[in-house]
């Protein structure tokens, strides 16, 4: 029995008998090694809740920004309000829970048709507003969300928002319902992560890397822009909302103060260009990066506040293309979005 | 008659940049528009393609109303063009801004993503792009992105095509490739041209028929030679070369 190296392959002899190993370096670039390595990671911090507390954020977070990511290339704008389809899918979610004591696995349908019937109001928006129109009137409806719950307080319990809600999952020992949710909430974002990926490598993929690069040009094309950036807000919407429905179940409460505000939209905004829009996987790092970069700030007392977000520009500076862009250089060909906010024009 | 444009109209707040135009193309037949710069031959071709309202007049394509229609009708009725200042999809690669075109010029729900690339790729060879085709079209010389938007426009499977000023910029060698091409074009897909012209030159060499447009008004139409030697015309081009 013999071991030998040739260049991308391993080759062993037993004796007349010659068996071939592929060691292609991008093997180990495959994203199912990474996912993997994702699904060990909640085992290694069994003993600490609060760690896996962080990771089940940074998951959702994540499962936030990879439909958001989706949605910036496929109607060509900038949404400023990711936000206010998570408070959607929250408020729903903690509504439903506490007057009919719904569980969380049968609020979810009801989460997702919300959303749905939001995102389709919503989505005329996409062909009618242009540009930064877009982007101011995005930014202004969670905010106009956060004000109804307020001045309905009976419903929404304003500042102190909803509580009660049926936990995600309760399988009696603590550290198990921790790790439980901590898987859920992985599973929600690598079916996004599959989702999203899938299509964008599709043909509905090339259609928003069209739209977003010019829509003036794809219609010229033959390409029936209005219905696809509608089709992909209203779709991005139910998925961000899912988001929402997680965090609602996750704690038991949900208040419009935690979600609603812009420091909420920022961190999410951050994760996108910080891991690199476009690229979703991008978006994963993004997620986590954040997520610890906060958590471990905390440690600075109050001052974080500020420090955090000065961090987040100074990457954003440093690195305009985002983490993932670093290693998203060596692959030139593949669709890399510039993010544009501008009129249409002839 | 493949295009029929009536008594067409537009106006820009207080110019008039079409000014009550009629003309017809007939099917197989290589037509030019030439005018002055600011003549409204831009505006004309917009129009066609309906990125803009028509104030008053009539466009009819195969016997169909387009005026006032989205520009994504125009085209899957078989309208294609390019543009004067050439507008690639920046981020795309070569093949895929030629794939945008093979995939949404027409409903093709049985062709898939791949079968639709090779086809673009196909495309590309005939405009000798080939060897781009991995290149994103930001990194494209301005000749390579003039073939570049003739690929896609050809892609759509258009019955006329209309071109805005391809040569403008081009050096010699470059814009008689350009009229080679577009002759193939011609014998090898059986599309009507609609070709904008600034260069008399060129129209003198490649078209059949031209329409001259000046201040938005159609003054003269008919063989290159005719129009070359109206006086009127040589008026309006006066301190410009002719042929
Ligand atoms: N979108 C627009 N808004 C206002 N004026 C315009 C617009 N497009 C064209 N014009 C005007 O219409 C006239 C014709 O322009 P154009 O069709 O571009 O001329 P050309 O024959 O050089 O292509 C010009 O005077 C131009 O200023
Ligand atoms: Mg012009």
């Amino acid at each position: 029995m013999r071991l030998e190296h040739k260049r991308s392959r391993l080759v062993f002899h037993v004796k007349n008998l010659k068996l071939e190993w592929a060691i292609e370096p991008r093997y180990w670039r495959n994203p199912l090694i990474a996912v993997a390595g994702l699904f060990l990671l909640p085992l290694l911090i069994y003993s600490r809740p609060d760690y896996m507390t962080l990771l089940t954020t940074a998951n959702i977070y994540a499962a936030i920004a990879i439909p958001l990511s989706w949605q910036m290339a496929g109607t060509g704008r900038l949404n400023f309000g990711p936000q206010f389809f998570v408070g959607i899918g929250g408020f729903t979610a903690a509504l439903l829970s506490i007057h009919w004591g719904w569980g969380p696995w049968q609020t979810l349908g009801i989460v997702i048709l919300t959303a749905a019937c939001f995102g389709i109001l919503i989505s005329p928006l996409t062909v009618l507003a242009q540009g930064l129109y877009f982007s101011l009137i995005t930014l202004v409806l969670p905010l106009i969300f956060l004000e109804i719950t307020f001045v309905f307080a009976d419903v929404f319990k304003g500042e102190a928002g909803l509580s009660g809600v049926i936990n995600l999952i309760n399988l009696g020992k603590i550290r198990i319902t921790f790790l439980a949710a901590c898987y859920i909430s992985l599973v929600l974002m690598i079916i996004y992560l599959f989702i999203v990926d899938k299509i964008m490598r599709s043909r509905i993929g090339l259609y928003a890397a069209a739209i977003n690069d010019d829509e003036v040009v794809a219609e010229t094309c033959g390409l029936k822009i209005g219905r696809w950036k509608m089709i992909c807000f209203v779709i991005t919407s139910m998925m961000i909302a899912v988001g929402g429905w997680f965090f609602a179940h996750y704690y038991g409460t949900f208040a419009g103060t935690t979600y609603l505000p812009l420091n909420f939209m920022i961190k999410i905004l951050l994760i996108v260009l910080i891991g690199g829009r476009g690229e979703i996987y991008g978006s994963i790092v993004g997620a986590y990066f954040v997520a610890f970069l906060e958590q471990a700030l905390t440690a600075l007392g109050p001052v974080h506040h500020i420090i955090f977000p000065l961090i987040l520009l100074a990457m954003l500076f440093v690195l305009p293309e985002g983490l993932y862009g670093i290693y998203r250089r060596h692959k030139y060909r593949e669709y890399y979005p510039t993010m544009r906010v501008r009129k249409r024009s002839i | 008659m493949l295009l029929k444009i009536e008594n067409l109209t537009k106006r820009f707040g207080g110019v008039l940049a079409v000014n009550d135009v009629t003309l017809s193309i007939a099917e197989d037949e290589i037509v030019g528009l030439i005018g002055p710069n600011g003549a409204g031959k831009t505006t004309v071709m917009n129009l066609i393609s309906g990125y803009y309202k028509v104030d008053s007049g009539r466009i009819e394509f195969k016997g169909i109303d387009i005026q006032n229609a989205r520009p994504s009708t125009v085209c899957r009725l078989g309208i294609s063009r390019t543009f004067q200042i050439p507008r690639p999809f920046p981020d795309l690669t070569a093949l895929a801004n030629v794939g945008v075109g093979v995939l949404c010029g027409k409903e093709r729900p049985d062709k898939s993503y791949g079968d639709s690339l090779l086809d673009a790729s196909h495309f590309l060879e005939f405009v000798g792009l080939f060897s781009k085709r991995n290149v994103l079209a930001k990194d494209l010389s301005l000749f390579e992105l003039r073939l570049l938007e003739l690929a896609r426009a050809l892609a759509t499977t258009p019955k006329l095509i209309m071109l805005d000023e391809v040569m403008a910029g081009l050096n010699p060698g470059e814009a008689s490739r350009a009229i080679k091409l577009v002759r193939k074009v011609v014998e090898e897909y059986r599309v009507t041209v609609f070709w904008i012209e600034h260069v008399m030159k060129v129209v003198m060499e490649a078209t059949e028929r031209v329409i001259v447009l000046h201040y938005g008004k159609n003054i003269a139409s008919g063989p290159p030679k005719e129009i070359v030697n109206n006086p009127e015309i040589i008026e309006i081009y006066l301190g410009e070369k002719i042929a």
